[in-house]
């Protein structure tokens, strides 16, 4: 008896930390429960549609440690999974405890290969990004990696909120893995659900918009491009399109980094003659000048020891209007309203009123914090810091010298026309927690007062009055009566990496609205070095916003005047 | 006098004459040492028993709540299956590429502005 009691108080007391370890070593299930990542919807019509969503699929792997008869076994597994069967024999001779033979395979895969029942081999269950809607909105959409984690577009800006909170399970369980309930000690906790995200972007919006992007694209023989459609009066974004695009779920073809980058709102530009509206709106908006003042134009301005040209087209000196700077594109006249908000000339005064306004009216140099992984800031050189700060200042009048990204742009236009609101751009609509709340994403005034409501009711006639000047070359059959129709083009320099500008080679873009008795939708497009003769704002991004302005009036019922 | 014997003279001296004295004592049945031991051990076992049978019965249900737990699972995942299959099925491409659509014939819209 004493024998039996020391031995008894040896293994219960003195090895009680260890029996318990190794009794636990074998019982004790502890993992965290990965939550369900949030689904993506999207507007169609009336409806709404998913675009992104989740599949389970299986990672087959082996323990070559515990596989005798490898090439048997390879045999087994081929039958199921397909491919090469001396690679998966080479996988399951391989020095390794954990060989992965095969990925995202599907559930009947899975099931076949659990009624095998082979000794060593195993599936682990993961959750991937299926896309119903192909390669639609790429770009914005982002992609999920290997890891879980989002990874540009959307699936980055709001990982957080999609990925929702992973559960926890500790668990004395028997020998199958089932946890015994009489345990006090359990923890389970459930995982809470990644949120459901709904779009503004409506999916067949979306759709035509890639398809007369890509079409403008290999008309004007350029490489790459953009186009938003947005809601002035929201800031809502109703398409977001670039070419080239990729297919979200096969990311890891993609060669080139940059093709997962949402170039709409990642990719500043120097935006060009679209820069002149909101120019002549800042001007307007201070009552240096109003819609029906004239002035001599020169042809050029000397300023230090630049000189600010005009095109040849424009016709030499003469008497211009506000009106004419707009539909002939003059960059003296540009410079000329950045000369009366200076009293005259360009200068301190000129430059630190212009700055206010691009900086703090149109919100130039900040990123507008949609929903985007990598948004850009652009630039607004400093009105008072650097060299040349008079032909700086000058070359920004109209759109050179500064940078923006189209949505930068998008958004300034719409605050001027809409009565002279900047909404902040938004892509997310509603979102619905694990728990079912549905919360609104309502518009977000981001500044007020951009410019006053006369001058963005003036400003919709003088860039109507560019679209029913050069309807034709735009691509329009006929002058846009029965609609709104207003826009300016741009043709912008690029710069060389050392400094300057190619003498050869341009961006197109374009900027406009359309509607009926007011803007119903805001568009601008980018053309990046179309490789067509002419001007690649008129010839290369105009066509384009013809295409997408009688998309919207032929397909999405836009009103007519009244 | 030893003590028994004060004892009952002491008893004595409360007793009066011709008085007929009651002693009341209960019978005890005491149980010896084995008995407690025998009785202590089938409590014992009776209640290991009854933790048993209680501990057997809540991990039943353990294997219940299981069952059930996969089978939840397991129509939770036909069902996103479905969704899955089902918003594939309406995809615009597909809708675009398929024999009704191909048969239709294009409409030049009217009131627009044709470029």
């Amino acid at each position: 008896m004493a024998i039996f009691g020391i031995r008894l108080f040896y293994l219960q007391i003195i090895r009680h930390d260890y029996y318990k370890k190794t009794a636990l070593s074998g019982q004790l299930k502890q993992y965290e429960i990965v939550a369900d990542r949030g689904v993506i919807e999207a507007h169609d019509g009336d409806s709404v549609v998913p675009i992104v969503l989740n599949e389970k699929r299986y990672t087959l792997f082996a323990d070559p440690k515990y596989i005798k008869k490898t090439e048997e076994v390879a045999d087994k597994i081929q039958k199921v999974i397909g491919g090469n069967q001396s690679d998966i024999e080479k996988k399951l001779k391989s020095d390794t405890r954990y060989a992965i033979l095969a990925k995202k395979l599907p559930k009947d895969k899975k099931d076949a290969l659990d009624k095998l029942d082979l000794k060593g081999v195993g599936t682990r269950e993961e959750a991937i990004r299926t896309y119903p809607q192909g390669d639609l909105a790429a770009q914005l959409l982002g992609f999920v990696d290997d890891e879980g984690t989002g990874k540009y577009g959307l699936e980055q800006a709001l990982n957080k909120e999609l990925k929702g909170t992973p559960g926890q399970l500790k668990a004395i369980t028997d020998a199958q893995g089932v946890p015994l309930v009489a345990n006090t000690d359990n923890i389970v906790t459930q995982p809470k659900s990644g949120d459901r995200v709904l779009l503004t972007v409506d999916v067949s919006m979306q759709r035509q918009v890639e398809d007369l992007l890509k079409s403008g694209l290999d008309s004007a023989k350029s490489k790459s491009g953009s186009a938003i459609i947005m809601d002035p009066y929201t800031g809502a974004i109703k398409a977001m399109a670039n070419y080239p695009t990729y297919s979200p779920a096969e990311f890891y073809k993609v060669e080139d980094g940059e093709t997962f980058n949402n170039a709409a709102v990642s990719s500043p530009l120097e935006v060009g003659s679209i820069m002149k509206p909101l120019t002549a709106a800042a001007a307007l908006n201070q009552g240096v000048v109003s819609p029906g003042t004239t002035y001599y134009d020169p042809s050029f301005y000397q300023i230090g020891d630049a000189k600010v040209t005009n095109i040849e087209e424009d016709g030499g000196a003469g008497t211009r209007s506000v009106a004419d700077i707009l539909e002939m594109s003059l960059n003296t006249g540009a410079t000329w309203l950045l000369m009366q908000m200076g009293g005259g000339e360009v200068n301190q005064k000129a430059r630190e009123t212009w700055h206010d306004y691009m900086v703090n009216h149109y919100r130039f140099s900040k990123a507008t914090g949609i929903e985007q992984g990598y948004e850009a800031d652009g630039s607004v050189p400093d009105p008072n810091d650097g060299f040349g700060l008079n032909i700086q200042y000058a070359n920004t009048s109209f759109g050179q010298g500064m940078t923006a990204t189209p949505l930068q742009m998008g958004a300034a236009l719409s605050s001027v026309i809409n009565g002279g609101t900047y909404y902040r751009p938004h892509l997310v609509d509603k979102t619905t927690d694990g728990q079912g709340k549905v919360h609104d994403h309502k518009p977000e005034v981001l500044q007020s007062n951009v410019v006053s409501g006369q001058v963005s009711g003036e400003m919709q006639t003088l860039m109507k009055g560019v679209v029913d000047k050069n309807y034709a070359l735009y691509g329009f059959k006929e002058r846009p009566s029965t609609y709104l129709v207003g826009g300016k083009t741009g043709t912008a320099e690029i710069t060389k990496p050392g400094g300057g500008y190619y003498e050869d080679r341009f961006n197109g873009t374009f900027m406009g609205f359309v509607g009926g008795d007011k803007p119903e939708y805001v568009i601008v497009v980018r053309v990046n070095e179309p490789g067509i003769k002419g001007y690649a704002g008129s010839k290369a991004a105009a066509p384009i916003f013809t295409s997408l302005t009688n998309m919207l009036i032929n397909n999405f019922n836009v009103t007519p005047k009244s | 006098m030893t003590y028994s014997h004060s004892l009952a003279t002491s008893q004595r001296r409360f007793v009066a004459n011709n008085q007929n004295t009651t002693k009341f004592r209960a019978n005890e049945a005491a149980l010896g040492p084995v008995s407690n031991t025998i009785i202590l051990i089938v409590l014992a076992c009776v209640l290991g028993l009854l933790y048993l049978t209680q501990v057997t019965k809540t991990n039943a249900y353990g294997y219940k709540i299981n069952a059930l737990t996969t089978q939840a699972s397991d129509l939770q995942q036909e069902h996103d299956e479905l969704e899955v299959a089902s918003a594939r099925l309406q995809a615009l491409d597909r809708v675009k590429n398929s024999t009704v659509a191909k048969s239709l014939v294009q409409a030049t819209p009217a009131g627009t502005l044709s470029n």
